[in-house]
């Protein structure tokens, strides 16, 4: 018990302030105790809430014009030396959210060959069973989430901000 | 709280062309929403029959109906929500010879 409820507490003793003004005051009391322990632990935790999911495909130096290969006729990689794209998309996590409030209208039968399909994949997602604060959770889990594929011709990431 | 997309730019760069245009979608919204309004008969109908179809049992013409009418409803719901996160989406695709831009803000 803290102190101010205590003072609280005493002063209803004392008869100082009414039944429903000592209620008022400690409910007061325990709001302002679960903000500042929300605010603590978000500076202990240090983590923003994710705001967009970023998908970039960046060519590597040398392939980004076609150069890196000869231009011979017989060359079979010519088709790939057009040029690799550059590619920046960025995606709102609220429409990932909205999105994936589409799965309620599945009906019942399709919802339940995607979950096995799932599950055949080793991917344990039950979409019957899906609820709010499940989304909530993945995409908070995804604010860790960081992808990076690299290969000869370009570099491919996928993280979020 | 969560607004409807105001504006769209697209611009797409080519060698030889170059195609810039700002979308004003804070005038087409309403009015796909009017003309969902006035098509919402028709999906009604479109719903409960597929609705009808895709039980598989005998339900009552009342069950029927409310299931069609609950799903129009919860499908308009979705899209708007999509919809109103869409402010932020971009999409930037170039290589060496043209560039496509797309930005909802």
């Amino acid at each position: 018990m803290s102190e101010n409820q205590k003072k609280v507490l005493e002063m209803l003793a004392d008869k100082k302030i009414s039944v429903d003004e000592a209620y008022r005051l400690l409910d007061a009391l325990k709001t302002e105790g679960a903000a500042a322990e929300g605010a603590g632990e978000a500076g202990r935790t240090g983590k923003p809430k994710p705001k967009y999911l970023r998908v970039c495909v960046i060519p590597i130096r040398g392939h980004e014009h076609g150069e890196g290969h000869g231009h011979d006729e017989d060359d079979e990689d010519d088709e790939d030396d057009k040029g690799a794209a550059l590619v920046n998309v960025r995606v709102p996590m609220s429409l990932i959210r909205s999105g994936m409030k589409f799965t309620s209208l599945l009906p019942d039968g399709a919802r339940d060959k995607v979950t096995d399909a799932l599950h055949e994949k080793g991917i344990n997602l039950d979409m019957r069973n899906m609820k709010p604060e499940d989304l909530e959770e993945i995409i908070e889990a995804l604010s860790d989430l960081e992808i990076k594929v690299v290969n000869k011709k370009e570099v491919v990431k996928v993280f979020v901000e | 709280m969560k607004r409807p997309p105001v504006l769209m730019r697209v611009q797409i760069r080519g060698e030889e062309r170059k195609f810039c245009l700002w979308l004003p979608l804070f005038l087409l919204v309403p009015l796909v929403i009017l003309l969902l309004i006035i098509l919402s008969p028709v999906i009604l109908i479109a719903a409960t029959i597929v609705r009808k179809r895709g039980c598989g049992r005998r339900v009552s013409p009342v069950a029927r109906t409310s299931l069609g009418i609950l799903c129009s409803v919860r499908g308009i719901r979705a899209a708007f929500d999509v919809l109103c996160s869409m402010p932020g989406l971009r999409i930037d695709v170039c290589n060496n010879k043209e560039r496509v831009y797309v930005s909802i803000i």
